[in-house]
């Protein structure tokens, strides 16, 4: 039984000094960086391949503020994964999210700030249905809310009449993508802002220690006291939120709204929360993982525009970025 | 022809340093039922392994069939073909399954069947077999609806029909079924059908091996005993040749003196003074900790008592309801009834729930220390803070390297090795994990600590540590109540032990008699000469 081992028997290295990274698991510094430096690897690879095009401002600025939809979903999608749970019909909520903000502005004439506010209700609504169904319930998450996906999904369809509503308020599109600041769009910075928060609750508050107890060893939270169902029921609630927030992006950045739209940033948004597992705090699901995963995808996927490469390279490469994270990440949190 | 069903000649058996059997003999004759008895860890279960196969023994062991040498080591697989039938105690049945599934599955693994399963004749036969040994068990029923008793029964019968079928496939004449510790979930009152069903299997012409703690039980169906201790023959007698007291006393041999590494003076059971004065306890009413009418699981209406500062050991058999005490007492498992009160407030137990339990000063040590105290990826700093980890909050902003110092200060007292609290508890050995374990319950300062096998996995420097440890957290008052099947461990800990058979809290050993001898007479249910334990299990039961 590896219980049995000391870490001494198994690595001889002396001890790394007190430099090490706050909340790290295994401290190899190695590890943390493998991220990182790919990304770097990618960005010169592609700088050196098409370096007119690639190294333009105008395409830096796109790589960080065109993926700002993946990077909000995939932030969502950090939530209950860090709890413990998984969350397949975030991108449903947020494409929930996305149609009522252009039926409420367009169709009824309700002004912007109101039609946001309700789809960020709706989200909020929407996660707290999942995390009835799974944590009072009982359920494996994972069906579960791929049965609530599909049913949010079904009231998209609904609503929107099975059509793509257009002409929603300019002002959205202004308010994400059109200002920039330093020639990105805001709603990146609002990403950021995010990440950040989340980084902070995780890392720097007794709710986020009781958090990551709950999604490493849940049996060990619950006999310490901490009541999981909450936490995990709070992930749950927050994640809806957060999702339709990347809703609401989807509608500013095209300005329209249809039957499907944040759906399809499911995938390469889980593909970027286990991508960030392996990275920052090696082993852990975390924000500033998550960060620099989707900054990694996004590289990725506009280089690869950029050579001309078809539709079908995008697929390929956030599908083989989630295997990947996923092997690698499982790999990093044995014990 | 033989008499002999199986013989078993000179197995040995090592593990590490420790040597699990040495040169154990033994015989099960045709038609009897043999009772094997010992201690935890004599090397019964290691023997019953050697036997099935899972365990090669060392050179030079021998073991006779039917008659027939046997060459060893088996193996796996192989003990089925020489008509050697198992029940362990889980039963080995898929729950979620019916009991005509259950019947099926190895048949159809064995024969390799293509052809279509006829489910209406299956289920006529299963009920015509199990009718046969006198079970009746619709066989559509799920295990999981059955009560544990016909649980019991439909496996020992499938396991006796296995035998049958061997025997008419290869005309031998003899077989054997062992059967490990079978009756201990079971209310004494369903124990007879269990024997009823064990009688009508040797009639069939099987031998029974009948593995039990269950001294009244054993007397009642056994014909012969055979006794291991420290992993060798104690004795083998008939059960008519034998009282009760000379099985306890094979069972736990002489009295030897233990080492008093607890510092209570508890040494001696033998009347000699101890070395320290017995500590005074606080019994007033409204002191400590007081356990009335506890419910839930095996435990059947049990009252305790502990004194501020006192530590208290619950010593039973498996199924005793014992093990239950600390889960219940924390809402960990749900009690269905008793109360409990603490420093004179009083909650239903029924109601506790782990948060509650915590929020009122008590504390868990759980036995599976892996699925239920430590977080192994976690790293030592963060699981020896998770409950205090509040204090290190300066509005709302965590200092982690406040928690990480204290941390640091903490191991320093507890020695865990090794000094690094950055690192995943689960790469610390089980003794210094464990003291993490320790050191986060402490952490709270705790008004009750509930432990169950707290040593378990736990080298003998770090399981003195953690002795040393509880000792001198007692001293501001924590009461302890401390479940163990290690009995050595009960005499070095505690203050007093209490008897739990039946789910309900029986004998009480006082300080001056305790010895791991007589906490063992007192759950097998005899008393020995320097005891002063008054009821026997039977009485207790009652």
């Amino acid at each position: 039984m590896s219980a049995t081992d000391t870490l001494e028997a198994k690595d001889p290295q002396p001890a790394p000094s007190v430099a090490q990274g706050r909340g790290s698991t295994r401290g190899r510094w190695g590890e943390k960086a493998a991220l990182p430096i790919a990304w770097l690897v990618l960005f010169v690879v592609f700088a050196a391949l098409a370096p007119d095009t690639f190294l333009s401002m105008g395409n830096i600025a796109n790589i960080l503020g065109s993926q700002s939809i993946l990077f909000m979903l995939a932030l969502a999608a950090l939530l209950p994964t860090r709890s413990g749970d998984l969350d397949l019909s975030l991108g449903s909520i947020g494409g929930l999210s996305a149609i009522i903000v252009a039926v409420l502005n367009v169709r009824h004439g309700v002004s912007l700030p109101l039609a946001c506010l309700a789809a960020v209700a709706v989200g909020a609504l929407c996660g707290a249905f999942n995390g009835l169904f799974v944590v009072r319930f009982k359920t494996e998450p994972f069906i579960m809310t791929l049965g609530t996906g599909t049913l949010f999904g079904g009231l998209v369809f609904w609503i929107a009449n099975s059509t793509t509503i257009v002409g929603v308020d300019r002002d959205l599109s202004m308010w994400t993508y059109l200002r920039q600041i330093g020639q990105v769009p805001v709603q990146f910075y609002y990403c950021l802002l995010v990440m950040l928060v989340i980084w902070y609750a995780m890392n720097y508050t007794p709710l986020g220690v009781r958090n990551l107890f709950v999604g490493q060893s849940r049996e060990v939270a619950v006999l310490s006291g901490i009541n999981a169902d909450r936490i995990r029921f709070g992930a749950f609630t927050l994640a809806g939120v957060i999702a339709s927030l990347a809703g609401i992006l989807y509608v500013g950045t095209t300005g329209s709204a249809g039957p499907t739209s944040v759906e399809t940033f499911l995938l390469p948004a889980y593909a970027a929360v286990f991508l960030g597992a392996t990275t920052i705090q090696p082993g852990r699901f975390n924000a500033l993982g998550t960060g620099v995963a989707v900054l990694f995808l996004a590289t990725g996927t506009a280089g690869l525009q950029l050579l001309g490469a078809q539709d079908y390279a995008q697929q390929l490469f956030y599908g083989g970025a989630l295997v990947a994270a996923v092997a690698i990440s499982r790999y990093l949190r044995r014990t | 022809m033989t008499t002999t069903a199986l013989e078993l000649h000179s197995v040995s058996k090592t593990f590490g340093a420790t040597k699990a059997l040495q040169g154990v003999s033994m015989t099960v004759e045709r038609g009897e039922v043999l009772a094997l008895l010992g201690e935890n860890g004599c090397g019964k279960s290691t023997l019953v392994k050697v036997v099935a196969g899972v365990y090669d023994p060392e050179p030079g062991a021998r073991m006779l069939v039917d008659g027939r040498e046997v060459s060893l080591p088996l193996e796996a697989g192989a003990s089925r073909d020489l008509g050697l039938s198992f029940v362990h105690q889980d039963l080995g049945l898929a729950r979620p399954l019916t009991v005509l599934e259950n019947l099926l599955g190895g048949v159809a693994e064995r024969s390799g069947s293509r052809l279509r399963i006829q489910w209406r004749s299956e289920a006529r036969k299963a009920r015509a077999m199990l009718r046969s040994y006198g079970v009746d068990v619709d066989p559509l029923a799920v295990i999981n609806h059955l009560p544990p008793v016909e649980q019991a029964l439909v496996a020992i019968a499938r396991a006796a029909e296995e035998l049958k079928q061997y025997r008419e496939r290869t005309g031998a004449t003899s077989s054997v079924l062992v059967l490990d510790e079978p009756t201990v979930f079971l209310p004494e009152e369903e124990v007879q059908f269990l024997f009823d069903l064990i009688r009508t299997i040797v009639a069939s012409g099987a031998s029974v091996v009948f593995i039990s703690h269950d001294l009244p039980a054993v007397r009642e169906i056994a014909d012969r005993v055979t006794v291991l201790r420290d992993g060798k023959l104690a004795a083998t007698a008939r059960m008519s040749d034998v009282t009760d007291a000379e099985i306890v006393e094979l069972i736990v041999g002489p009295a030897i003196a233990k080492l008093d590494a607890f510092g209570h003076g508890n040494v001696h059971g033998d009347g000699r003074p101890a070395t320290a004065p017995p500590r005074v306890f606080d019994r007033s009413p409204g002191a400590g900790l007081h356990v009335t009418g506890l419910r839930g699981g095996q435990v059947r209406g049990l009252d305790l008592h502990v004194a501020p500062g006192e530590v208290v050991g619950l010593a039973g058999l498996l199924g005793s309801g014992a093990e239950e005490v600390p889960y219940l007492l924390f809402g960990a498992k749900q009690a269905t009834g008793g109360e409990l009160t603490l420093d004179g407030t009083t909650v239903p137990v029924a109601r506790q729930q782990p948060a509650t339990a915590v929020g009122m000063g008590l504390a868990l040590i759980p036995a599976d220390r892996r699925r239920d105290a430590i977080a192994p990826a976690v790293s030592v700093a963060e699981n020896m803070m998770l409950l205090v980890v509040r204090r290190f909050a300066v509005r709302g902003w965590l200092r982690n390297r406040r928690l990480r110092g204290a941390a640091d200060a903490r191991a320093e007292t507890l020695d865990v090795r090794p000094r690094r609290t950055d690192l995943p508890v689960g790469t610390l050995s089980g003794g210094n994990a464990q003291k993490v374990v320790v050191g986060k319950w402490l952490e709270i300062g705790p008004r009750v600590l509930l432990l169950h096998e707290p040593t378990q996995g736990v080298d003998i420097a770090a399981r003195a540590e953690i002795y040393r440890v509880v000792r001198r957290a007692t001293e501001d008052g924590m009461s302890v109540v401390w479940v163990s099947s290690d009995f050595d461990e009960l005499a070095t800990v505690c203050d007093r032990v209490v008897v739990v058979s039946g789910g309900v809290a029986g004998a009480e050993i006082p300080l001056r008699d305790i010895t791991p001898e007589a906490i063992t007479a007192g759950v097998y249910g005899a008393s020995t000469s320097e005891s002063t334990i008054l009821p026997t299990v039977e009485q207790v039961a009652r």
